[in-house]
C-alpha cells in the first residue's frame, strides 16, 4: 500500500522548509531511515530520512518551500497506482493532511506501528527492495555489537558507515571516526560524553531539538575557535539590578542581573562590529543590531531564543522579552521566528553556581559568551585587600571571523559597562 | 526395624518366635505400604513412577535385621522395602514418595533415590548395579579405618550381568574390604527372564562368586529366619577380615516391574502358584501358626501406620521450586 | 621462588596432601611400584605405603565408584585415571552417581572425591590416548572440572580439589609435565573457579586453557610484533567459570578468541563463546574466534597429528581474523 511522505515537523516552532534537493529518484528502492531529501530550515540544511520503506512512486515536490505536513512524494510498492492518493494529496495542500483512505497518513506525529507489524513490514519491503534493486537498499549493514551501540547512542546512521573490520564489518572504530563527537558541549550544559560502559546503559533516543543541538554543535566543533576570560567587579551590575528592581511598577517583569547583562552586551556589541556577526559560507555578515539569543534550558533540550534589538531596548523591556520566551520556551511553545536571526549568544550557568565555563559557538553566529556566577572574592582595590561580588566572562570566538585582538576589545567594554553600567549609555 | 542386637554375630542356630513375630510385623508393613503406594499411585497422588517389591519383603527384612545401625547399605530401584528395614519411618519415605520436603531425600530423590544417612542408608539407586562400587569403597573406608562396620549392596540377577558388577566384586575381593553384595534374585531383569538373560541356570547364579574366589552364602529368599541366618554368616566373615560374601538370594517378584506394569511376558498361572506357594508372609505366618485374630490384630496396627504415613505426607511441605539448586554443590 | 616441573607440582601437591591428612589416599592403576604412567606419582608409595598408595586392577568404573563410596564414608580419595580417554569408561559413575548424589540425597551426601586425568597430542599417540574431553564434564551438574596449565596452578588447583567437598575432574596435560614454573616456597591454594589473566592486553582476549595457554601465550608474543596488543587469560577451572574475570577483559578489549586442544565443535570454546556473547554482546567488535582441534579422531602419523591439532600459529591468525589483518 502505498504511503505519502509529508514533511515532518523536525524542531519547535517549525512551519515550513525547502526543499534542497531529493537524494532518491523516482522508481529508485528506499530503506526505512535512508536518506530521502535535503531539507532546508533557517536553523539547519539536514537529511531527512524515509519513514517507510518501498519504492519511491512519486515526487510531488521537486524542490522550493513546503509547509509542515504537506505531501512532497509517495513511497509504495513497484507500480502501485498513486493517482489516488496525489489527488487527495492534493486536495489537502495547505498543511492539513488529507485523510486518503487507502493510505493512512504518516507523518512525523503519528505515531509508530507496534515492534511486530515493524518488523514485518520490514521484512516484507527488503523483499520487494532485493526483488527491485538487488544489492543496494534494504541490504542489513553489517556491523559489529559494538559498532551498533555506539551508532545508537551517538546517533549516527550505519548505512552512511564504511566498515574496516572482519568482513568489511562496520566496528566501533569506524563509527568514532564517522561520528567524531566532540565530549561534553559547555553551552549545551546537557550532552555527556559516551562513557566507558558500566552495566546496562539506559537508552534515551534523541528529541528533535536534541537531534538539532547535536548536529549543529558538532558543526560548531568544526570552526576553529578561541577563547578569552575576563573577571568584572560586579558590584554595581548588580546595585544596578536592585535599583531597577526597586523603582518597579506595577504589571513590570522584575528584571535579573542577566537581563541588565543582555542590555550591556548589546551596547558593546554595537560598538565591536565585528563580533556583531555570521560566518556564512566563507563569508562574514555584520548586522547593524544586536539581537542577543539567551541560553535557556527547555524540556526537550537547549533553545537560544532572540531578544531582538536588545540595543534599543531598555533592560525592563529586554526583562518582558525575556520572561515570555523563557516562559514558553518551557512550555514548549516558541516559534521559529522565536529562535531566528541571532547575532550573539549569552550563555549564563551563573544560578548554577559555575564560576567560569567554555560556551560552544552558535553558528553561524560568530561569538558566543559564557557567564559564570557572580561570588564574593577577594581583590585588590587601590593596593588594599577587599571584597567584592566578581563575575568570569568568558568568550568564545570564532577565528574565521575575529581576531584575538577584536575579541578582547570587545571583552574589554564588556567588562567596562559591568563595572560602570552607565557607560552603556 | 526388628533389629535383633543380641543375635547379631552370633551365626547359626534356629531363632526365637518372638524376634520372628517381629519379622512378621515389619514384612507385614512393608507388603501394606507398597500395597497404599500402588493404591495412591493408582489414583494419581504420587508423581513419577515407582516399583515395589512384594514377595520380596524376606530379603530386606531378614538382611537388614542382621545389620547395626553403623553398617551401610546400598539399594536399588525397588528400595521401600530395604529402606524400611534398615530404620527409615514410614512417614518420611512416604512423603519423599509425595514429594515433600519432609521426605527422607527432601524431595530431591524420589522413590527409586531413598537416602537416610544417619541409619546407613547410602541411598537407593536406579542405575541397574550402579551402587556396587560405592559399597566397595564405604567398606575400602571402614577397612582402612580399622572400623568394625559392613557395607552392603542390594542388586537382583540382572545386575549380575553388568560391568560394574564384576569390576566391584573383582576389586572387593582383591582388596578383601567388608562387603556384602546381597544378590536378590527373582529370575527377572524388568522383562526378561533368567532364560534370557543368565547363561547359568537361575537357581545357580551363585557360582559368578568363584570367578573372583569370594566366599559364597546362599539361602532361600522367602524365608526371611534363613536370609536372617545367613546374613548374620555374612557379616561375620565380612568382619573377621576374610573378604567380601556375595549373598546369594532366591526369591520372587509377585507383581509387576513397575506399578502398573500389565507383565504382558508373565504366564499368569505360573504368577498364580507363585502367590499362593512363596508368599514370604503366607510361609512366615503358617510357620509362627498365627490365628485370624492375631494377624488381624497386627494387620490392623501396620494398616493404622500406613494410613497415617499417607495422612503425614499429604501434610507435607511442597519444596520451593528455586530450592531446586540447592544441593548441587556442597 | 623455587623452579620445579609440572609434574613435580602435581607430585608435591600430593604428597602434601597424603602427609597431612590420613583420609587422603589414591589409587589407579599403575600408581604404585610404577610411579604412574607419567611418572606422576613416583615416590610416594615408598613414603606412604601400599595401603594409602594403591594400585588398582584396570577397573575404571570400579576406580571412580569406590572413589565415591569411600569419599561418602569421609575419606578424601585422590583417584587417577591413566588416560582422560579411559574416563569414558567410568562415565555412569562419574556422571550419574558422583555429580547426583548430593541433589538425589537433599543434601545428606557429600562426595569429596578428586578424579585426576591427562591426555593431549603431540607424541603419536593415536586416537585413544589423545583426546581431550573437558568439554563433556562442564555439562553435568554436581561436577566440578579444573584444567590447570602451569606448575604453580596445577599444585594450588589440586590442592583446592582434593579439600574441595565435590567431585572435581581434573585435567592435566601431557605435554605439560616436564615444563618448569616457579612455585611459592610454600604451597598457596587457588581457589575453584579464579581465572588467571596471564597478560594483560587491549585489543583481543584470549581465553585458552591446557596446552593452548602456551601457544596463546606465544601467538600474543608474535601479534604484539604486529601492533595486536592481546590479553590472555587461562579460566583454570571450566566449572565453576569465573565469567567475570572473562567477560570484563572481553569487555575491555572488545574482542576475543577461544583456544583448547580439544575438538572445536561443542568444545568448552562454544561455552564461552555464549557466556561471551550474551554478557558482553554490546562490547563486541568482532565475531569471536574459536580454535580448536579439526574434527577428526586423532590419526598416528605425526604429519596429521599436527595438522589437526592447534598450534600458537592457528591462534595467531584468530587473533589477525578478530582486527580484520591477514
Amino acid at each position: 500500500m502505498a504511503t505519502e511522505v509529508k514533511l515532518p515537523r523536525l524542531g519547535q516552532g517549525m512551519e515550513s522548509g525547502t526543499i534542497v534537493r531529493w537524494l532518491k529518484a523516482e522508481g529508485e528502492a528506499v530503506a526505512k531511515g535512508e536518506p530521502l531529501y535535503e531539507l532546508d530550515t533557517d536553523k539547519v540544511t539536514q537529511e531527512v530520512e524515509a519513514e517507510t520503506a518501498g519504492v519511491l512512486l512519486k515526487i510531488v515536490v521537486e524542490d522550493g518551500e513546503v509547509d509542515v505536513g504537506e505531501t512532497v512524494a509517495v513511497i509504495g510498492a513497484q507500480d502501485e497506482d498513486v493517482s489516488e492518493i496525489l489527488a487527495g494529496a492534493q486536495g489537502g495542500n495547505g498543511g492539513a493532511p488529507a485523510p486518503a483512505p487507502e493510505a493512512p497518513a504518516t507523518d512525523a506525529g503519528a505515531k509508530e506501528p507496534p515492534d511486530s507489524e515493524r518488523q514485518s513490514s520490514i521484512e516484507d519491503t527488503a523483499a520487494t527492495v532485493t526483488a527491485q534493486s538487488p544489492g543496494r537498499a534494504g541490504e542489513r549493514v553489517k556491523a559489529s555489537p559494538l559498532a551498533r551501540r555506539i551508532a545508537r547512542e551517538r546517533g549516527v546512521d550505519l548505512a552512511s558507515v564504511s566498515g574496516t573490520g572482519p568482513e568489511g564489518r562496520v566496528i566501533a572504530e569506524d563509527v568514532e571516526t564517522a561520528a567524531s563527537l566532540p565530549p561534553a558541549a559547555a553551552a549545551t550544559a546537557a550532552a555527556a560524553p559516551p562513557s566507558p560502559p558500566a552495566g546496562e546503559a539506559e537508552v534515551v533516543e534523541l528529541t528533535s531539538t536534541r537531534r538539532t543541538i547535536a548536529r549543529r554543535l558538532t558543526e560548531a566543533w568544526e570552526a576553529p575557535v578561541f577563547q578569552l576570560s575576563v573577571t568584572a567587579d560586579a558590584s554595581r551590575l548588580v546595585a544596578t539590578r536592585e535599583q531597577l528592581v526597586e523603582l518597579l511598577r506595577e504589571g513590570e517583569v522584575k528584571p535579573t542581573v542577566n537581563d541588565v547583562l543582555t542590555r550591556l552586551v548589546a551596547a558593546a556589541l554595537m560598538r565591536h562590529r565585528p563580533v556583531n556577526a555570521h560566518f556564512t559560507d566563507g563569508k562574514v555578515l555584520r548586522f547593524p543590531s544586536a539581537n542577543v539569543g539567551i541560553a535557556v534550558a527547555a524540556p526537550s533540550g537547549l533553545v537560544v531564543p532572540v531578544i531582538r534589538d536588545a540595543d534599543r531596548k531598555s533592560v525592563l523591556e529586554i526583562a518582558a522579552g525575556r520572561s515570555d520566551l523563557v516562559t514558553r520556551a518551557r512550555a514548549g511553545k516558541l516559534q521559529l521566528a522565536d529562535l531566528e536571526n541571532g547575532t550573539f549568544t549569552v550563555s549564563n550557568l551563573g544560578m548554577y553556581g559555575i564560576e567560569q565555563f567554555i560556551a560552544v559557538l552558535n553558528p553561524p553566529q560568530v561569538a558566543i559568551l559564557a557567564v559564570g556566577s557572580i561570588e564574593d572574592r577577594a581583590v585588590v582595590v587601590e593596593g588594599q585587600l577587599a571584597v567584592a561580588p566578581t563575575m568570569t566572562m568568558t568568550l568564545t570566538c570564532d577565528h574565521r571571523a575575529i581576531d584575538g585582538s577584536e575579541g578582547a576589545e570587545f571583552l574589554r567594554t564588556v567588562k567596562a559597562f559591568v563595572e560602570s553600567p552607565a557607560l552603556a549609555l | 526395624m526388628a533389629t535383633v542386637e543380641e543375635k547379631a554375630g552370633s551365626g547359626g542356630g534356629r531363632v526365637s518366635e518372638e524376634v520372628l513375630r517381629g519379622f512378621f510385623r515389619e514384612m507385614l508393613l512393608v507388603r501394606r505400604f507398597e500395597e497404599k503406594v500402588e493404591e495412591r499411585f493408582r489414583a494419581g497422588e504420587l508423581p513419577g513412577f515407582l516399583h515395589v517389591a512384594i514377595g520380596q519383603e524376606a530379603v530386606a527384612t531378614g538382611v537388614c535385621s542382621a545389620l547395626r545401625r553403623e553398617d551401610v547399605i546400598a539399594s536399588t530401584h525397588r528400595a521401600h522395602g530395604h529402606t524400611i528395614a534398615k530404620g527409615t519411618p514410614i512417614d518420611r519415605i512416604m512423603a519423599e514418595l509425595y514429594g515433600k520436603v519432609e521426605g527422607c531425600s527432601g524431595g530431591y530423590g524420589g522413590s527409586m533415590h531413598l537416602y537416610d544417612l544417619e541409619v546407613g542408608n547410602l541411598g537407593a539407586n536406579a542405575v541397574v548395579a550402579g551402587g556396587l562400587p560405592a559399597i566397595v569403597g564405604a567398606a575400602l573406608a571402614f577397612q582402612m579405618r580399622g572400623e568394625m562396620r559392613v557395607a552392603v549392596a542390594f542388586f537382583g540377577d540382572g545386575a549380575t550381568n553388568a560391568g560394574t558388577f564384576h569390576e566391584s566384586l573383582n576389586l572387593a575381593q582383591l582388596w578383601k574390604v567388608p562387603a556384602i553384595f546381597v544378590l536378590e534374585n527373582n529370575g527377572w531383569a524388568e522383562s526378561t527372564p533368567a532364560v534370557q538373560q543368565l547363561p547359568l541356570p537361575v537357581e545357580e547364579l551363585g557360582k559368578r562368586a568363584a570367578a573372583y574366589g569370594m566366599k559364597l552364602i546362599e539361602a532361600d529368599g522367602q524365608d526371611v529366619e534363613a536370609v536372617y541366618l545367613a546374613a548374620l554368616a555374612a557379616r561375620d566373615h565380612a568382619l573377621a577380615g576374610k573378604g567380601p560374601v556375595l549373598l546369594h538370594l532366591r526369591t520372587y517378584r509377585l507383581t509387576g516391574h513397575y506399578v502398573g506394569d500389565p507383565q504382558v511376558y508373565r504366564d499368569r498361572d505360573a504368577l498364580k502358584e507363585e502367590r499362593e506357594t512363596k508368599d514370604p508372609l503366607r510361609l512366615l505366618g503358617a510357620r509362627l501358626e498365627l490365628t485370624d485374630e492375631e494377624f488381624a490384630s497386627i494387620d490392623a496396627e501396620v494398616t493404622a501406620e500406613v494410613e497415617a504415613s499417607v495422612e503425614f505426607a499429604r501434610a507435607g511441605t511442597d519444596p520451593s521450586p528455586e530450592d531446586a539448586l540447592k544441593y548441587v554443590y556442597a | 621462588m623455587p623452579e620445579i616441573t609440572y609434574r613435580e607440582a602435581v607430585r608435591d601437591a600430593l604428597a602434601r596432601a597424603l602427609r597431612q591428612d590420613e583420609s587422603v589416599f589414591i589409587m589407579g592403576e599403575d600408581i604404585a611400584e610404577m610411579g604412574g604412567s607419567m611418572a606422576v606419582t613416583q615416590g610416594l608409595l615408598e613414603e606412604f605405603g601400599p595401603k594409602r598408595i594403591r594400585n588398582t586392577p584396570i577397573s575404571e568404573m570400579a576406580i571412580v565408584g569406590s572413589g565415591i563410596g569411600a569419599a561418602i564414608q569421609g575419606m578424601r580419595p585422590v583417584v587417577e585415571i591413566m588416560y582422560e580417554d579411559f574416563l569414558t569408561l567410568s562415565m555412569e559413575q562419574l556422571v550419574n552417581q558422583a555429580a547426583k548424589h548430593r541433589t538425589m540425597s537433599g543434601g545428606q551426601v557429600k562426595v569429596p572425591l578428586t578424579i585426576r586425568t591427562q591426555g593431549g597430542a603431540g607424541w603419536s599417540p593415536g586416537a585413544q590416548h589423545a583426546q581431550q574431553l573437558e568439554a563433556w564434564f562442564v555439562h553435568v551438574p554436581g561436577l566440578k572440572v579444573v584444567f590447570a596449565a602451569t606448575p604453580e596452578d596445577v599444585r594450588g588447583l589440586l590442592w583446592s580439589a582434593i579439600y574441595d567437598d565435590n567431585p572435581v575432574v581434573f585435567f592435566e596435560h601431557r605435554t605439560l609435565y616436564p615444563i618448569k614454573g616457579e612455585v611459592p616456597v610454600e604451597l598457596e591454594p587457588i581457589p575453584l573457579g579464579k581465572a588467571r589473566v596471564h597478560r594483560e592486553g587491549e585489543d583481543v582476549t584470549v581465553v585458552a586453557t591446557g596446552r593452548l595457554v602456551h601457544e596463546a601465550l606465544e601467538a600474543a608474543t608474535s601479534a604484539e610484533s604486529e601492533g595486536i596488543s592481546v590479553e590472555v587469560v587461562d579460566p583454570r577451572t571450566l566449572l565453576p567459570l569465573d565469567e567475570e574475570t572473562i567477560v570484563s577483559s572481553v569487555r575491555k578489549t572488545t574482542r576475543c578468541v577461544t583456544a583448547h586442544e580439544a575438538v572445536t565443535r561443542g568444545g568448552f570454546g562454544a561455552e564461552l563463546a555464549a557466556v561471551i556473547q550474551h554478557a558482553a554482546f554490546d562490547w563486541l567488535d568482532a565475531p569471536i574466534e574459536r580454535v580448536g582441534a579439526k574434527f577428526s579422531p586423532l590419526p598416528f602419523a605425526p604429519a596429521m597429528e599436527q595438522w589437526v591439532v592447534p598450534h600458537a600459529e592457528d591462534v595467531l591468525e584468530a587473533i589477525r581474523r578478530t582486527v580484520a589483518r591477514s
